[in-house]
C-alpha cells in the first residue's frame, strides 16, 4: 500500500526488492518529498542511493510506491502507470558521467535536443555552455577533456532540457575540493534561476556541505535521519 | 573467371543480406529478454559445428520441388530454386549467419549499458539510440561482421556443391571450378584458379584492415596517444 504523500515538488515512495550476495536480498523502502532546490542523499557504498536514483529516472522498476514530479504520476504501481525515462523528462548525472564518447561536447549537450530546430538547439547549447564556463570546449571530444570539464559537460548536457528534476549520483569523484566547489556553485547559481529539486547523492561530508541544502542520511536501504535545509534551497550562495 | 565472377558476386549478395537481417537479429539476440533466446542463439550458431554436406542436404531437400520451400517458390516465380543462383544465395545466408551476428552481437554487447541509460533519459527511443550510440560504437565490429561474411561465402565447397551442383554461369562457383579441375586431373588450370583466389582474397582483406585501421584512428572516440 502506497504511503500518503503530501504535495511536494517530487514525491516518491519507493520499495524495491533485489537479489544480492550470498542469498541475502538487498531491500530499499524509501519515501522522500523534496521541494524545489538541493537536497544531498548522504550515505555508504551499498545503501541503495544509486537505485534510489534509478527508480526515479525509470530505470529501474520497484515493486511497490509511487513517483511524482509536480503532482504528475510517473509511476504507480498501484495504478499501473510506469512511464519510461526517455518520457520522464527528468536530468540524470552518472558517477560516471556517460558522456557519449564518439560525439564532440556540442553533440554530446545536443543529443537531448532533437525534438527542437537546430538553431535553437545551437542557442540553448550556447547558453548552457556558458552557464557552466565550457564554450571553449565546444568542438572536443569527452577523451580529450580533464575530469573536471567532463564533469561541466555532463551537467550542462543533462541540463539543457530543463529538466524538472535533476539527480546527480557521485558526481564529483575524483576531483579536487577546490573545483568540486567551484562546479556545486555553477550548478547552484543555475537552479536559483530554474528552482528544480535536485537529487545529490554522495557519500562526502564536504559536498555534502558545500551544497548547503538539506541533508538525508541513508543506510541499507532506509532513511534513517535527515537535517534541515542549511540555506535557503534555491539560493545561489555568493561568488 | 567466370567462375571467380560469380563467386564475388554470390559473396557480395550475401555480405549485403546478412548486414541486413543480421544487425537486427545481433540487436535483439543482445538487449531483448525473452525466456526461449537461447533456443535462437542455438539455431544461429548451428552452421558453426554443422559439416556443410548436412545443412546443404536439408536444404537441398526444402528447395527440391517437392520440399515447402521449393514449392512455395515454385508458385510464387514459375520456376524451382534448386540448382538457381537464389537457392545458392539463400543456403548461403543461411551457413554464413553465425559469420556476421556474432560479432555484431560481440560488438553491440560491448557499448557501456550506462550510456544507454543516459540515451534513454535524455529523451530518445530504442530506434534513435541504436542509431546514434550503439551502432557508432560497433563500427569494427560491423566491418568485422561484412568481411567475415564475405569470405566464408566466398571460400564455401560443401553446401554450394549440394545445393547448386555444378552449372556453368549459374552455380559452378570458384571453388567449385577448382575442384572440377583436380578431378579432371587438370593440376596447372585449378593451380592458376586457386592461386587467383588467394591472390584475391588476400588483397580484400588487407584493404579491408588497412581502411579499418584507418577508419579506427580517425573514428576512434579516444585521443591518440
Amino acid at each position: 500500500m502506497a504511503r500518503e504523500m503530501t504535495q511536494a515538488a517530487l514525491a516518491a515512495y519507493v520499495h524495491l526488492e533485489r537479489a544480492a550476495r550470498r542469498n541475502h536480498k538487498f531491500v530499499l523502502d524509501v519515501a522522500l518529498e523534496l521541494p524545489a532546490g538541493a537536497t544531498v542523499i548522504f550515505g555508504p557504498s551499498g545503501a541503495g542511493k544509486s537505485t534510489l536514483l534509478d527508480c526515479i529516472a525509470g530505470l529501474l522498476k520497484p515493486q511497490r510506491g509511487k513517483i511524482t514530479v509536480d503532482e504528475r504520476a510517473l509511476f504507480d504501481a498501484e495504478a499501473g502507470i510506469d512511464v519510461r525515462p526517455e518520457h520522464r523528462h527528468i536530468g540524470y548525472v552518472f558517477q560516471s558521467l556517460a558522456l557519449f564518447p564518439h560525439l564532440t561536447v556540442h553533440d554530446n549537450v545536443t543529443y537531448g535536443l532533437a525534438n527542437l530546430p537546430l538553431e535553437q538547439q545551437d542557442q540553448r547549447a550556447s547558453e548552457i555552455l556558458s552557464a557552466f564556463r565550457i564554450e571553449s570546449l565546444r568542438s572536443g571530444k569527452p577523451g580529450e577533456l580533464s575530469g573536471g570539464e567532463q564533469q561541466r559537460v555532463a551537467l550542462a548536457r543533462a541540463l539543457v532540457t530543463r529538466p524538472r528534476v535533476l539527480l546527480l549520483d557521485e558526481p564529483m569523484t575524483g576531483l579536487d575540493a577546490e573545483l568540486k566547489a567551484s562546479i556545486i556553485q555553477d550548478l547552484l547559481a543555475w537552479n536559483a534561476r530554474h528552482k528544480i529539486p535536485i537529487l545529490y547523492v554522495t557519500h562526502s561530508s564536504d559536498e555534502a556541505a558545500a551544497v548547503r541544502g538539506r541533508i538525508i542520511f541513508l543506510k541499507n536501504g532506509r532513511v534513517t535521519g535527515q537535517t534541515a535545509s542549511i540555506t535557503p534551497a534555491t539560493q545561489a550562495p555568493g561568488r | 573467371m567466370e567462375a571467380l565472377l560469380l563467386s564475388i558476386r554470390l559473396a557480395l549478395t550475401v555480405s549485403a543480406i546478412l548486414l541486413v537481417i543480421g544487425v537486427p537479429l545481433a540487436y535483439w539476440l543482445t538487449f531483448l529478454q525473452w525466456p526461449g533466446k537461447f533456443l535462437v542463439e542455438a539455431v544461429v550458431a548451428l552452421p558453426l559445428v554443422l559439416p556443410p554436406t548436412v545443412l546443404g542436404f536439408y536444404l537441398l531437400i526444402a528447395m527440391g520441388s517437392h520440399g515447402p520451400l521449393g514449392r512455395f517458390w515454385q508458385r510464387a516465380f514459375g520456376h524451382g530454386l534448386a540448382f538457381t543462383f537464389t537457392g545458392l544465395v539463400i543456403a548461403s545466408v543461411l551457413y554464413s549467419l553465425p559469420f556476421a551476428v556474432q560479432p555484431l552481437a560481440a560488438s553491440f554487447e560491448s557499448v557501456d549499458r550506462k550510456l544507454l541509460d543516459a540515451s534513454s533519459v535524455l529523451g530518445a527511443g530504442r530506434l534513435r539510440t541504436f542509431l546514434r550510440v550503439i551502432l557508432p560504437l560497433s563500427i569494427p565490429g560491423v566491418i568485422s561482421a561484412i568481411v567475415l561474411s564475405f569470405a566464408h561465402t566466398l571460400g564455401e565447397f560443401g553446401v554450394v556443391l549440394m545445393v547448386g551442383g555444378n552449372l556453368a554461369g549459374a552455380t559452378r562457383t570458384v571453388s567449385i571450378e577448382i575442384y572440377d579441375r583436380v578431378q579432371s586431373m587438370d593440376y596447372a588450370q585449378a593451380n592458376h584458379i586457386a592461386l587467383g583466389l588467394l591472390l584475391f582474397s588476400f588483397v580484400v582483406l588487407s584493404i579491408v584492415y588497412g581502411v579499418n585501421r584507418h577508419l579506427g584512428r580517425i573514428w576512434s572516440p579516444w585521443p591518440a596517444k
